[in-house]
């Protein structure tokens, strides 16, 4: 009985996927497209997700204080295995989160992949991030235990500028031999932004883009089973102009960032442990410093997360996650972001799944001003807790 | 400290064992393929599609058995190191982030079947499917 091939699927593809994740009765993870003979079959996934955020004070994220569903993504791809070198895939998406995304289908990634030698690969196109562990799954709700992952490495609200760039990556795997094995990605592109309204803010962007994106991901598999070492490096520089209040002119803001996260998991079995340790210098070079002040500020960032199975259809997960955006300025309720989450996820079926978590917080360096009505995060309250439910349908 | 409790009662309830007994297993590769014994490791990151090539440069063909069967969760224990569950979160962060799609999945009868009619295939079956020359190698 074949799970994935050969199998025919309507045309209405949109309407598909949650007819397909939610009245199915078989263990799919696909549907395959079958053109005509000749023709390469198109494996097809998707999912649907649909959050609830809430906290005891402070909006995190959406205005959670009041409870917010405004937590909502859906996904939906289509590759195609060309010849057994080449494939080619895209995928469209769409989210809300609080004042993020606006439930608009834009092209999450897409690809030409060319993958010459186990060693050497090639793609091009709109390409996902790799930095860290999970940057480029990050969006996958399946893929994981928790609902959030910890936001001072993986800042949710980040996505726009650190989950996919468009240019061109070169990647590879191999064989270390007794050492173990070595997988690589380097690559280097631009990342589209759209220059979106900022309620409450009193500058006014006029534009915004990002010259370029270069970075690495190197993971070392020692010869020990579920063992990754890994380091990545990522440098971008983001320019923007802006217009200040009775300003005649706009301001050019010059921002370079350079990121670097070190790495380790272990995986073996039903049982995850996974820690990371990151830094993030972020420049800024105004055109106008009497009006917006130039400055740089190094933000350190850390988590360890360990998550296991029970049961097929159980998960229990946990994390300690801690930010602080500025080294330099430690003290304070704004200067710090401590998270410590819990999360239990249940596997309803294959392609069916519910997780709640909660997390306390202490802290409010990780919130933001402008959701908090532009008051500062040092008035915010300091002790706080966020409650998370969230089901996805995939196939 | 509700959810914290909550975790632990159903941890609790839901005990230890995650996966159903399990049964011996054979892999198996196209009658052409010039292999006769494979390193675990191989195996494993073909099937993971870390290794997509034989040493010849033929394209390796992995054909996984379906998610319930229990030879499924024998090997993935053994050669993968990892549950079945836990493969399938593998190939989810794989298919949503634009990279690989997993091996098809099929049963006994088919995977012999797909691996006689695709050179570089790589597959496995219970012990004692029928292999109809599908040839068997060992792995260690």
């Amino acid at each position: 009985m074949s799970r994935e091939r050969g199998r025919s699927v309507p045309k209405r593809l949109l309407l598909l996927v949650p007819a397909v994740v939610l009245l199915a009765h078989r263990p799919a993870a696909a549907a395959t497209l079958s053109l005509r003979e000749g023709v390469p079959e198109i494996d097809v996934h998707g999912f649907v997700s649909q959050g609830f955020l809430l906290t005891t004070a402070n909006d995190y994220l959406a205005d959670s204080s009041r409870g917010s569903f405004e937590f909502s993504e859906v996904g939906l791809n289509f590759t195609v295995p060309a010849t057994d070198r080449l494939r080619m895939g895209v995928q469209l998406f769409s989210r809300r989160l609080g004042s993020d995304g606006d439930y608009r289908a834009a092209l999450d990634w897409y690809y030409l992949d060319y993958r010459w030698q186990d060693w050497l690969g090639v793609r091009a196109g709109r390409v996902k991030l790799p930095f860290g562990l999970y940057n480029d799954t990050s969006d996958t709700d399946s893929a994981r235990t928790a609902v959030l992952l910890p936001q001072s490495i993986y800042p949710t609200r980040n996505r726009d500028f650190l989950l996919a760039q468009t240019g061109v990556e070169i990647y590879g795997f191999t064989s270390l031999g007794s050492a173990g094995g070595l997988d690589y990605r380097l690559y280097g592109g631009t990342i589209f932004l759209d220059v979106k309204p900022q309620p409450g803010s009193p500058l006014t962007v006029l534009d915004l883009e990002v010259p370029f994106v270069a970075g690495a991901r190197v993971l070392w598999g020692p010869p020990i089973d579920g063992l990754r070492l890994g380091g990545s490096l990522q440098a971008l520089r983001l320019d923007t102009d802006l217009l200040a209040p009775g300003a005649s002119a706009p301001i050019t803001v010059k921002i370079p960032a350079t990121l670097w996260v070190a790495s380790v998991e272990y995986a073996v079995r039903d049982l995850l442990v996974a820690a990371e340790y990151s830094r993030w210098l972020v420049e800024a070079q105004s055109s106008n410093p009497a009006v917006i002040p130039g400055g740089s500020a190094v933000s350190e960032r850390a988590y360890a997360l360990v998550t296991y199975r029970t049961r097929p259809w159980l998960q229990a997960g946990a994390y300690y996650s801690l930010l602080f955006p500025d080294v330099e300025h430690r003290t304070g309720r704004e200067a710090v972001q401590h998270d410590v989450a819990l999360t239990l996820r249940f596997d309803v079926n294959a392609y069916w799944l519910i997780k709640v978590e909660g997390h306390y917080m202490h802290g409010t360096g990780g919130l933001s001003s402008t959701l908090n009505g532009n008051r500062p995060l040092s008035s915010l309250v300091p002790d706080w807790a966020l409650f998370v439910l969230k089901t996805t349908a995939h196939f | 400290m509700r959810i914290a409790a909550l975790i632990l009662v159903s941890l609790a309830a839901a005990g230890a064992p995650t996966e159903p007994s399990r049964s011996s297993y054979v892999v198996i590769v196209h009658p052409e393929t010039p292999v006769s014994r494979l390193d675990r490791k191989f195996v494993a990151d073909a099937f993971l599609r870390r290794k997509t090539r034989w040493p010849d440069d033929r394209p390796i063909r992995p054909v996984d058995l379906g998610p319930d069967s229990p030879a499924r969760a024998r090997f993935s224990r053994e050669t993968l190191a990892l549950s079945v569950a836990s493969v399938r979160n593998y190939w989810q962060q794989r298919i949503f982030s634009g990279q690989e799609l997993p091996p098809p999945e099929l049963d006994d009868e088919a995977v012999v079947s797909y691996v006689l009619s695709h050179p570089g295939a790589l597959g496995y079956v219970v012990a004692g499917t029928r292999l109809k020359g599908a040839k068997v190698v060992d792995v260690n």
